[in-house]
């Protein structure tokens, strides 16, 4: 049995960010997560710090929030997230009183722009389409998600702070009608843990209303799912927006050697049963393209969706809901925090352990928008003189990972899930999506002795079919002939196919 | 126009098209071989795959829906690619064993069993069960070779690290055509005190001379050794490429290496010349005959855009198996992948279908309804259209 005071489910963004602000005012927790961190949303999103410009017209509270949340983060994480700045481009036929209004409701909120013609815009993005009436420049950052979790993380287990991964939360345990614990299944091996705190914070963004469920509440959702694609290398160096109202495939993101490009936005029941649309895919594309053209023609290597947990709305397209977050108090120990985006997700951690603070009746101020998240001391910032220092040892050739990264990942984590480690080193990233390196980080785990006899080939399967879910939809040109090269690698010379046993 | 006129240019140097221009070179008829680089059988594991999903090939490629092309190629034809692929492999110093009627077993590096007709004298121990009882020889740093894959599937295996200093397959290749690093490393081996009835390695025994070098270890060793087959770059797929390139090249063939078709001069219902981009200038390939043998999407004889599939260098018209979202199936492991059937539909005389072309063939792995993974058509496909394609050419000019 495990005791601890507050208990945190969900291992986002906003949970792990939960995990450092407790861990920073002394009150010990336990996060724990169904799959890896950053595995929700806030993977599967454009990993783009907002500048605020994409919701100043829409929502001018969040877009101050986010404006403010960019500055704080590219203070304390400069490990995670890259200063690229940002564009917005007109193209011809976008409307000019949408800009008229975007630069008005910037000044108002204190979003700094500045108006730069279409050549001084190609001279920052080459790649850019060359037909801009204008650009204006505003602070965007890229961020990486994952990153950011696993540095939040740290702080909680530097701390002394406990989390458990791939674990399901099955039941919330309660005493009279208040919530005392949660009952936890370890996916891998079945263990059921029990873990018993003062107060549970739901955190689990899609899922929250099941989980609030269990403890007798609910959370109002509206969930949209959204769609990007990624491309096999970096077409620009900054984040490009569409000067226009929200819509699809309106944003570009660099993202180390890759950019992403997105949304789209569709309702859906069930964060569980997502499917990528055709439709959805070749839209992106062509909206990316309108602002940079060479995105019709390079490389898709993956396409993926995220849901997004709003706040109930009455409005038809989810674009237009609140982005605003809301915490809500289930008044039986359970605090459900909903809403909000990955670039405010320490100013909801920090509106949540205030309400902690507060039911707890203790006074400590916030520390998490002035200390530097822990761990970023370790990081090189990829190097590539570092990096191939040790060509001979390389895994990964397409994000250059070596066996000593993967060595390192498994020992701390004892993870059997190779997309443990590409989370936290890029490890199957890049172009050909894993095809050559998950086959030798399962063998390094084999020589760590992590995996039991047996454990291998159906990892090698699972992964390759949940791999071949993101990259099914990008399968045309040379991704499907290099999808062809590694189905041959895996079902031909590897006899991973359905008739592999011997009669 | 260019200088030469061939009697025959093939359009690609695997398997496929290599049978093709030796057959027609020792025929007595000029043939270039055109390919852009090494083939996609380089990559392969060497063994030869007649139709994998059955026991008997002969009976499944009886079996097999009647519009598979493999139906265009006589059964006498099968065995004469058959046996002749097997008497010059031989008579190369890279013998081949397997019946037409028997497939086998190869033991694969994650420890299952892949099922094909014919494996390089290499592979011919390979263990035909899990129960067998194996010693595994793997190399401190090798990338792409992990014995616990196959111990944890075959009970009675064990293995030992040797340090060669190299983490490379290809590497290590060549570290085993020199004697004073075999002889080092055979001394090591005796002292392991191996128990186990048979010793594998990964397919590291050399470039060329793997043969040789197994032999000389079964013979210090007294026991059978066999090879086990890598991802690429794989060792057994290169030797069986230079062997069918030497071969051609003896018969009198010419390649032209490095010179990537990229179209064609046509006049009437003939095809007159290739177009290869090479060395930053095009040029032209004359011929009276072409066959065309680029592969599949691997090989780049087929390329796939948003929603069509072209062949680019003839402009050929080319089965489509449905819209895009149709050519994948949601399970990987499901072999039924439409985009399998994707190719070149040809008619008895493998001259495409609907082209208006007298002079062009094709054969191998470009062809529609082969669906290589389903029916493990591979290279005895290959080798048994190509040889069909040549004889019809011959046929023609008759």
């Amino acid at each position: 049995m495990i005791k601890t005071d507050v208990i945190i489910i969900g291992g986002g963004a906003t949970g792990c960010g939960i995990a450092r602000d407790l861990a920073l005012r002394g009150i010990p927790h336990c996060l724990i997560e169904k799959g890896d961190y950053a595995a929700g949303a806030t993977g599967a999103c454009h990993g783009l710090l907002h500048s605020g410009g994409r919701y100043v017209i829409s929502d001018p509270v969040s877009a101050r929030e986010c404006f403010d949340e960019n500055m704080i983060l590219r203070r304390i994480g400069e490990k995670c997230v890259e200063n690229t700045g940002g564009l917005f481009v007109r193209l011809p036929g976008d409307s000019k009183i949408y800009r008229e209004r975007f630069l008005r409701s910037c000044a108002e909120i204190g979003i700094p722009t500045e108006v730069i013609s279409s050549s001084r815009a190609l001279e920052l993005v080459p790649s850019l389409n060359p037909e801009i009436e204008e650009a204006i420049r505003v602070p965007d950052c890229s961020i990486d998600p994952f990153r950011l979790c696993m540095l939040n993380m740290k702080t909680s287990e530097l701390k002394g702070g406990l989390s458990f991964t791939r674990h399901r939360v099955i039941d919330i345990l309660k005493s009279h009608g208040r919530c005392t614990g949660v009952k936890a299944i370890d996916t891998g091996t079945g263990e059921v843990k029990e873990i018993y705190g003062n107060i549970i914070v739901n955190a689990t963004g899609a899922w929250a209303d099941r989980i609030a469920q269990l403890a007798g509440g609910e959370v109002p959702l509206t969930l949209s799912k959204g769609s990007l694609v990624i491309t096999n290398h970096r077409l620009t160096n900054m984040v490009i927006n569409r000067l226009r109202p929200a819509s699809d495939g309106d944003i570009i993101v660099p993202n180390e050697a890759v950019c992403l490009a997105g949304t789209t936005s569709l309702a859906v029941e069930d964060p569980d049963k997502i499917a990528i649309l055709p439709v959805e895919v070749d839209t992106i594309i062509g909206e990316a393209g309108r602002m940079i053209p060479h995105f019709n023609h390079t490389r898709i290597i993956r396409a993926f969706s995220g849901v997004r947990p709003l706040l109930k709305s009455q409005k038809l397209d989810s674009r237009e809901s609140s982005r605003g977050f809301q915490i809500i108090d289930h008044q039986n120990g359970m605090y459900s925090i909903v809403g909000g985006k990955l670039t405010t997700f320490r100013l909801m951690a920090e509106k949540m352990v205030d309400a902690i603070m507060n039911a707890f009746s203790l006074k400590k101020e916030c520390e998490t928008a002035q200390k530097p998240l822990d761990g970023q001391e370790e990081l090189s910032g990829y190097p590539l003189s570092k990096r191939l220092a040790d060509m001979k040892n390389i895994v990964c050739e397409c994000e250059l990972v070596t066996r000593q990264d993967v060595e390192k990942i498994i020992e701390q984590t004892k993870t059997r899930h190779v997309g443990d480690i590409s989370h936290r080193t890029r490890l199957g990233m890049g172009p050909c999506q894993g095809g050559f390196c998950t086959f030798r980080a399962l063998g390094i785990m084999h020589d760590l002795e992590i995996l039991s006899p047996g454990q291998s080939v159906g990892s090698l399967r699972d992964f390759l079919q949940r791999r071949f879910r993101g990259i099914r939809h990008a399968l045309w040109g040379d991704q499907l002939r290099e999808e062809q090269f590694v189905e041959y690698i895996y079902l031909g010379i590897l006899a991973l196919g359905k008739r592999s046993e011997p009669h | 126009m260019s200088l030469i006129e061939y009697d025959a240019i093939v359009i690609g140097a695997g398997v496929a098209g290599l049978t093709a221009g030796t057959l027609l070179a020792e025929k007595g008829k000029k043939v270039a071989v055109v390919t852009a680089g090494e083939p996609t059988a380089c990559l392969s594991t060497g063994c030869i795959d007649f139709c994998s999903n059955m026991d008997n090939p002969e009976e499944a490629i009886a079996a097999l829906p009647a519009h598979h092309p493999f139906h265009l190629v006589t059964k006498t034809q099968i065995h004469e690619a058959f046996y002749d692929f097997k008497r010059r492999m031989a008579g190369a110093g890279l013998s081949y064993t397997g019946d037409t009627n028997r497939n086998r077993h190869v033991l694969s590096a994650i420890g299952t069993f892949k099922t094909t007709c014919l494996t390089p004298e290499t592979m011919q121990a390979s263990p035909q069960n899990e129960q067998e009882n194996i010693h595994i020889i793997t190399f401190a740093g090798l990338k792409d070779f992990y014995p616990g894959y196959i111990i944890s599937r075959l009970k009675n295996a064990s293995f030992s690290t040797y340090d060669a200093g190299i983490s490379t397959t290809m590497g290590l290749a060549s570290l085993f055509e020199d004697e004073n690093f075999l002889e080092t490393f055979l001394l090591w081996m005796e002292k392991q005190n191996i128990r186990e009835n048979k010793i594998a390695f990964p397919a590291v025994l050399g470039l060329e001379s793997a043969s040789a070098v197994k032999k000389t270890i079964e013979h210090r060793l007294e026991r059978p050794v066999f090879e086990i087959p890598t991802i690429p770059p794989s060792m057994p797929g290169r030797r069986l490429f230079n062997c069918l390139k030497d071969g051609f090249r003896r018969a009198g063939g010419v390649i032209y290496w490095d010179w990537q078709a990229t179209g064609a001069e046509k006049s009437g219902r003939l095809i007159e010349a290739v177009i290869t981009g090479s060395h930053g200038r095009p040029n032209s390939l004359n011929a009276k005959a072409f066959i065309l043998a680029a592969g599949s999407f691997v090989g780049g004889g087929l390329r796939a855009g948003h929603s069509n599939i072209v062949e680019n260098i003839f402009d050929l018209p080319v089965f489509t198996p449905g819209k895009r979202e149709e050519w994948f199936e949601q399970d990987y492991f499901s072999v039924n992948h439409r985009i399998g059937r994707a190719g070149i539909i040809v008619d008895e005389s493998f001259r495409p279908v609907e082209g208006p072309w007298d002079n062009l063939y094709a054969c191998g792995a470009i062809l529609a309804h082969v669906e290589a993974l389903k029916n493990g058509c591979g290279h005895g496909f290959a080798l048994a259209t190509g040889r069909a394609a040549a004889e019809s050419l011959l046929e023609a000019g008759r």
